[in-house]
């Protein structure tokens, strides 16, 4: 009855809620949108020049003490043992690769999430929201500086890590694309469903921080996920990550992968169309309920 | 004109409403402390998840029949790599944290706005950093046993050395590891941005340290930087305790540079403090930020 109730309120809200708008979005005034987010964002990022020097040189450091410690288990630089689960004796180019990767993975997985969130610490999201631009494009907008700025870090780390650790691809650059790309569409999927989250939560800090460590665990940054203990390799092999970073890397420094080259871009295409069609529907279901919660400039 | 400034403060301040102050601030941080369910978290997740990045990697070194295995107990001598991962990782996230409570207690004050009038109690200022440290030492401690109890029972971790030679390890190092914390804490409330410096030093622990590798591994000019930095001894003296039985000899070079570097790391530490308050004092601009 209580329940009965409360929906025709919300359809009679909704109701007079349908005024007609004054605005005529276009394709041009969504891209002017896009365009407008995206330079908004990179003028903030490049505000703070530290943070871009940090977002090069702190992957670099977090992976320095498996450098060292992969020289304690290496024969004059050759890892015999880790060849034995990867293919490959340079380990260094393995996890160099991975972190790289990772950095990608991390700025679409948790950016737009990230993003909403800073909007809702800076009282704008109100505002924002009221704007007759598609609500996903938003989203979508928050992630092409954060990719931009992450295809410049990541082009530092590699300069600056294949200075100091060395790092070799002999592979084939343009094939190593193909995983790339439905792994990263597939990625915006889940970066829809978790903004919106972060929306209904109103915050990101504990949770980003502690799934994020682990997605980088098991979908094997840092190592082969088939020397991961029986027990665990299920988790590994559940994340469609994991073939892609495997995908990649078997192009680029030649690892052996986990299924035949073909079988994991057939996995990640799946991957790439499930992931957008959950991602989108559970952003417009919760986006809806946080309208009608009235919690939006919340935070 | 100086006779109206020279007013007579009706405070009467001594040894004891020092150290009421001081146990206002313990109670205050440890209130803030508990307040929030995410230290549930760090307690109980980030000693496993941390480390088990670098432990993973090393079994994947070890190779599947254990070759590098071989070349890691030639080096080291240890055949125990998870447990001296995850002693190394420990130390680093002990010092982490110092850095991001400790050392960003005054800044948090500040950014709450309630330094400046806490500043106008009549008070030892320097119990504001003691006092957030109390806290910060006993949870370290809960969470120092809780990692050994999940090292022992998920990574099967054979802790073969000495519980009280560990303990003695934490108890000299404190002074080191504090020392530093009450330096970054007048530092950071200076210059205005902590995550840049707490990024920068615990990077420097990361690298330089030795956290998941002997020194040896070092090229000679990282090693001689790493002789000048006390979470060094600390994680070779708690390796040495905890994983071996050499006993109190093989720890005692150990304790004597943590003593020293205690003593360097307290006094630096306090003369940041005061420099600190001076300027501040002088420049008016401690609610700044």
């Amino acid at each position: 009855m209580h329940s009965t109730f409360a929906r025709l309120i919300a359809n009679y809200r909704e109701y007079l809620m349908q005024v007609e708008s004054l605005s005529q979005p276009t394709f041009a005034s969504h891209m002017r949108a896009l365009y407008s987010l995206s330079r908004k964002d990179w003028k903030q990022y490049w505000r703070y020049p530290l943070n871009a020097v940090s977002s090069v040189f702190q992957p670099l450091i977090w992976i320095a003490p498996i450098y060292f410690m992969g020289l304690a288990f290496s024969v004059n630089g050759k890892a015999i043992g880790f060849s034995q689960y990867s293919g490959t004796t340079d380990f260094m180019s393995f996890i160099l690769l991975g972190t790289v990767l990772e950095s990608f993975i991390n700025a679409v997985f948790w950016g737009m999430g990230y993003a909403l969130k800073n909007d809702m610490d800076s009282g704008v999201m109100e505002s924002n929201w009221l704007t007759p631009i598609p609500r996903l494009l938003i989203l979508v907008g928050h992630s092409v500086t954060n990719l931009v700025v992450t295809l410049i870090t990541a082009m530092g780390m590699l300069l600056f890590g294949g200075l100091i650790f060395g790092f070799n691809a002999s592979g084939d650059v343009l094939k190593a694309f193909i995983p790339i790309i439905p792994m990263m569409i597939g990625l915006y999927g889940f970066g829809f469903a978790f903004a919106a989250v972060v929306m209904l939560m109103r915050e990101a800090n504990t949770l980003v921080d502690v799934s994020s460590f682990l997605v980088q665990i098991f979908s094997g940054a840092n190592f082969p996920v088939n020397a991961l203990p029986r027990f665990l390799l299920p988790v590994a092999l559940i994340l469609p990550l994991t073939y892609g970073l495997d995908a990649v890397r078997s192009q680029l420094i030649g690892t052996t992968t986990i299924l035949p080259f073909a079988g994991e871009i057939v996995l990640l295409v799946v991957f790439m169309v499930v992931m957008l069609w959950i991602g989108i529907s559970a952003f417009r279901s919760l986006e809806r309920r946080v309208r009608l919660l009235g919690t939006l400039g919340q935070h | 004109m100086r006779s109206e400034m020279s007013v007579q403060s009706l405070a009467a301040p001594g040894f004891f409403s020092d150290l009421q102050a001081f146990w206002a601030v313990v109670r205050r941080e440890w209130t803030i402390f508990v307040r929030y369910p995410s230290w549930i978290i760090a307690l109980f997740i980030w000693p496993v998840i941390f480390p088990m990045g670098y432990i993973l990697t090393a079994r994947a070194l070890s190779g599947v029949n254990g070759t590098g295995l071989a070349t890691f107990k030639q080096t080291t001598g240890l055949n125990e790599y998870v447990g001296y991962i995850a002693v190394g990782t420990m130390v680093w996230m002990w010092q982490n944290i110092v850095l991001w409570s400790v050392g960003g207690s005054l800044r948090n004050e500040q950014m709450r706005g309630t330094l400046e009038s806490n500043w106008l109690s009549p008070t030892w200022r320097f119990s504001y950093l003691l006092g957030s440290s109390v806290p910060q030492f006993i949870s370290m401690l809960m969470l120092m046993a809780i990692a050994t109890l999940e090292y022992i029972f998920l990574f099967n971790v054979k802790f073969e050395g000495s519980l009280w030679l560990s303990l003695l390890v934490v108890l000299v190092a404190i002074p080191s590891v504090y020392g530093l914390g009450f330096a970054f804490a007048s530092l950071v409330i200076t210059m205005k941005e902590s995550n840049a410096f707490v990024f920068l030093v615990r990077g420097i622990v990361m690298v330089f340290c030795g956290i998941t590798y002997p020194i040896a591994m070092l090229p000679d000019w990282m090693q001689s930087v790493s002789k000048w930095l006390p979470q060094t001894y600390i994680i070779h003296g708690m390796r040495t305790a905890a994983l071996t039985n050499e006993g109190i000899s093989g720890i005692a070079f150990d304790l004597q540079m943590l003593m020293v570097f205690g003593i360097i790391w307290l006094i630096i530490g306090y003369l940041l403090f005061n420099r600190m308050e001076r300027r501040a004092r002088k420049t008016g601009a401690i609610g700044q930020y």
